[in-house]
């Protein structure tokens, strides 16, 4: 088995098309970080606006709000009043979206490159000018509590995720939904949305990631002609809380009329750009990912407690959860599920994992590294995440030697670390009748 | 794995008719999904008063996006090789990867009478092989890092794998003796039958996964193209392990199979691969296998509405339409157009009504699914209980809108970019060619179904395009399918026809 390590430790290090020297990145007058990626495969380029802006910086009464704002990003700015950037964008070939989590509020444009003048105009227009209409805001608003409202018809997991995440921090704005409390969406004014948007709209709180069939100068000169005239505001507050350290195990139920239970178990892990993420992240992997993972091949496949198990472990800029979350089989109590969940994890934490086994997730790290650098949007995102999470984009093309260089010792030190009972909260979702 | 907590401006609901295998693809929705699926939104809608705006707009920016390069299929080799089947390779060098995509007609189509028989034959192939066990397969893929995946849609069954180039001695014989010496051993059998019995039920719990096959049966009846892919509770109940071997026998021929290979290779050394790796002859036996697919398919004479009770709904989920066109119909690129403006973009005539101005809902689209032999039309949205009426009103008034009003140069040349602008990124991976290498072969579409995709967009004309619509957009005696609280709008839901009602725990759709 050495020997074949040996083999695939060498034959992984291949250099992908895409060379960490290829990436241009420059910063606007005004703060804005500007990273250009140009990659001529299909006429197409996508320009993706990463906000350090999300449900983190949010507190009682405007939870919630990072997202509608993100909304209201389309509903109008100074030049392209209502509707009219997605007419406009649309109009020229072009398509969006957008994204919020509790860390980050990410624009996404796709357009033929011959459009890019048009997509310049609309992205300064809305950052420089952005306007808030009476009736746009309504609207929008019914339209965020139809989100919200759907999440939670057709995702029983969303409702158990909002509680174990509220339950798990208790102080840190982490506790907060992303979609925000129904109570919330109802309420919030369109002075918080002035107020918001003044707060973290500035653009030394962005990073712009364009790749694509564009030239870096094109890009430079398109860049310093709309986005460095844009006004520099006030740097947004830290956020200075720290969830204090958990010590004792908590737990959640939630009700709903389900055939079969939900059980979730979170565990507090550090932020992204600690020393411990990428022996977390094969963890993760070795836990959940393939057939042959460990909650997989056991839960599922050889004792059949389970239909489902997966696991979520995010990007994070403050420290977060690890999350696990397995559905149960006929007859399985959510109590029987958890203890097996519970079992794998103490036997990472006792015997460790195998060389094989670790071999794997690190070919499975590569090859998801080539995944996303097949397409120009897979190489935008995770350009960005990586400047945002990792704080340098160049960690992105370190990430193959980086996973390389995590040992099984390390693998089984942070399982003994963070997925220890007082460190843990569990939720548990079922219909009542099948409470025991 | 998957992102829990993430917001996206828009979610893709135009994806009711493929059911995977896998019921729980679709939890979750992470946004890198929604930049491949934007691709098939349609187009823009615009109000009287901003009109004349858009346009003054519309003719400075636009003559631009019409000068941009026409997207091409890259080049590839085609063989029919001495056993019947049917190769494609194309050659991709951007990343040291490759995609293998194979199709059979062994879909949902050919079920008979045990509903969901051919997904779970597709599920099935990776249970263990002649040579290889369910284990050494799993073991294999993950190890490397490459990937397996076999389901059944509606017509066919598909099989794809993804790996390094470098594995390919590795992975290439596990694949081919998983298309062509399955096992299907009894113990794996049970214990997915018995987990998918659960997944049928747990599919129920979301309206959005499962309205699909309520619509198709309730469109095409007694048809097999109302076969629920996923069959039902009983008809899983009823399978055995010995309709497996059975099912695959009969449907799984190599000379109906068409493989497509695309990525980093060269094409003289695989062409000589794969020839040699599949049995040189042809199955002995050239059974004729023959469905009616147009058993029962005439014209609706009325509006019926089928009601799907689901008692704890906050939320009417819904489907409204009729027949469609089939994948042969020589105006599919000009009704993709159509179809972009009325509910096939952000912008469309749909999702600006229903969402952006009312805040009825998150959003509002429609969709046209192609068959080798028949199709579907649909609007699709969702919302409150309380304001269920007044959305479907307002849906049916879009559409009549588009009856009446027809579409201006305006909005037919917006509609035109955004499709062209869309299109390049559609077919940006190998796999995404491959998968569209055996689309074409399945459904008999040659180059020009690419090639000519721009010129088929540019060629259409505002009279064109007003033809197509009363041609291809249903109109009257609409089929309407919800599922949501019957309590809350049993009575007033007869205005739009002859109601059926149905408790969602009810066996099957």
């Amino acid at each position: 088995m050495k020997q074949l390590i040996i083999i695939f430790f060498f034959a992984e290090i291949i250099l992908p098309q895409t060379r960490v020297e290829d990436i241009n990145t420059f910063t606007l007058e005004n703060g804005m970080k500007i990273i250009v990626l140009e990659d001529h495969s299909i006429p197409n380029a996508n320009m993706y606006l990463f906000w350090k802006v999300g449900s983190r910086n949010e507190y009682p009464g405007i939870t919630g709000l990072s997202h509608f704002f993100e909304h209201m990003m389309f509903n109008g700015s100074k030049k392209y009043g209502p509707k009219m950037f997605d007419r406009t964008m649309e109009a020229n070939g072009g398509a969006n979206n957008a994204y919020t989590s509790e860390n980050v509020t990410v624009y996404t444009d796709w357009f033929p490159t011959s459009a890019i003048d048009v997509i310049f105009d609309l992205e300064a227009d809305r950052i420089a000018n952005l306007q808030f209409d009476d009736k746009m805001i309504e609207s929008e608003r019914g339209v965020v509590l139809s989100e919200r409202s759907t999440g939670l018809e057709n995702r029983p997991l969303w409702q158990l995720w909002e509680q174990v995440q509220g339950a798990a921090f208790f102080a840190h704005p982490y506790q907060i939904p992303v979609i925000g409390y129904e109570s919330d969406i109802k309420n919030w004014t369109k002075e918080d949305l002035q107020t918001y948007f003044a707060t973290y709209y500035s653009p030394n709180n962005c990073v712009v990631v364009i790749v694509g069939d564009v030239t870096i100068n094109e890009v430079k000169s398109l860049t310093e002609k709309y986005f460095e005239p844009i006004a520099v505001g006030p740097p947004p507050r830290k956020i200075h809380t720290v969830e204090p350290e958990q010590n004792g195990e908590r737990r959640v139920d939630v009700k709903r009329n389900v055939p079969s239970p939900y059980v979730m178990l979170a565990h507090h892990v550090p932020q992204t750009n600690s020393e411990d993420y990428y022996a977390l992240s094969l963890l993760e992997s070795i836990l959940s990912s393939g057939k042959t993972s460990r909650l997989y091949s056991s839960l599922i496949d050889e004792r059949q407690l389970a239909i489902e198990v997966s696991t979520d472990y995010s990007y994070a800029f403050d420290p977060y959860i690890f999350t696990i979350y397995g559905i149960c089989s006929k007859g399985i109590t959510p109590a029987h599920l958890e203890a097996a969940i519970i079992a794998e994890l103490d036997n990472v934490i006792k015997e460790g994992v195998t060389g094989e086994e670790l071999q794997k997730v690190k070919n499975q790290k590569l090859m998801e590294f080539y995944h996303t650098m097949e397409t120009i949007n897979g190489k935008a995102n995770t350009i960005g995440n990586y400047e945002l999470f990792f704080g340098d984009y160049k960690k992105l093309f370190s990430a193959p030697q980086d996973f390389a260089k995590v040992t099984a010792e390390d693998i089984q030190r942070v399982a003994a670390k963070y997925f220890i009972k007082k460190n843990r909260t569990v939720g548990i979702l079922m219909a009542e009748e099948v409470e025991q | 794995m998957k992102r829990i907590n993430q917001f996206t401006r828009n979610s893709m609901l135009n994806n009711y008719n493929i059911v995977m295998l896998n019921l729980f693809q679709h939890l979750f929705i992470a946004n890198i999904h929604y930049a491949r699926f934007r691709n098939k939104f349609g187009m823009t809608f615009f109000d009287r008063i901003e009109r004349r705006a858009f346009k003054t707009i519309m003719l400075v920016l636009l003559w631009s996006t019409l000068s941009a390069a026409q997207f091409q299929l890259p080049k590839y080799e085609n063989y029919i090789l001495e056993n019947g089947l049917t190769l494609y390779l194309m050659e991709q060098h951007e990343v040291p990867l490759i995609y293998i995509s194979a199709i059979f007609p062994a879909g949902a189509v050919w079920d008979e009478n045990k509903s969901g028989l051919a997904a779970f034959t597709a599920d099935a192939l990776l249970f263990g092989t002649k040579n290889y066990t369910k284990k050494q397969i799993e073991e294999t893929f993950d190890f490397l890092g490459a990937s397996i995946s076999s389901h059944a849609r509606k017509e066919t069954a598909e099989i794809t794998i993804s790996f390094k180039k470098s594995d390919l001695d590795k992975v290439l014989p596990i694949f081919v003796d998983v298309i062509t010496n399955p096992t299907f051993p009894q113990v794996e059998f049970d214990k997915r039958k018995k987990r998918w019995l659960i997944e049928l039920e747990q599919a129920k719990e979301s309206p959005r996964r499962v309205i699909g096959s309520y619509f198709d049966k309730f469109i095409f009846g007694g048809n097999v193209y109302g076969n629920p892919v996923s069959g039902s509770n009983s008809s899983i109940e009823d399978l055995n392990r010995e309709d497996l071997p059975g099912f695959f026998g009969m449907h799984y021929r190599i000379s109906k199979l068409g493989v497509a290979v695309v990525g980093d290779f060269s094409t003289g050394e695989m062409k000589n691969k794969i020839e040699s790796m599949f049995p040189r002859t042809p199955s002995l036996e050239q059974l004729n296998l023959i469905i009616d697919v147009n058993k029962d398919i005439n014209e609706f004479e009325k509006s019926n509405v089928l009601l799907i009770d689901k008692d704890d709904s906050r939320e009417t989920t819904f489907l409204i339409g009729s027949y469609g066109v089939a994948w042969n119909n020589k105006d599919i690129t000009q009704i993709q157009v159509i179809n972009t403006i009325f509910g096939g973009r952000f912008t469309s005539w749909l999702n600006d009504e229903l969402r952006v101005n009312s805040g009825l809902t998150y959003g509002a689209r429609s969709r046209f699914t192609n068959y080798k032999s028949a199709g579907t039309f649909y609007i699709s949205s969702f919302t409150a209980n309380k304001t269920t009426i007044e959305a479907i009103d307002l849906a049916l008034e879009v559409l009549d809108r588009l009856h009446t009003e027809g579409v201006d140069e305006a909005t037919l040349t917006s509609a035109k970019n955004y499709i062209k602008g869309q299109f390049p990124p559609r077919y940006e991976t190998s796999g995404e060619l491959a998968d569209l290498l055996t689309t074409m072969y399945f459904y008999g579409l040659d180059d020009s179904y690419i090639n000519d995709f721009e010129k088929h967009v540019d060629e259409m004309t505002v009279e064109k395009a007003n033809e197509i619509i009363a041609r291809y957009f249903p109109k009257e005696n609409l089929q309407f399918v919800l599922v949501g609280k019957a309590d809350e709008i049993r009575d007033k839901v007869k205005k739009y026809g002859e109601v059926t009602e149905k408790a969602i725990e009810e066996d099957g759709f």
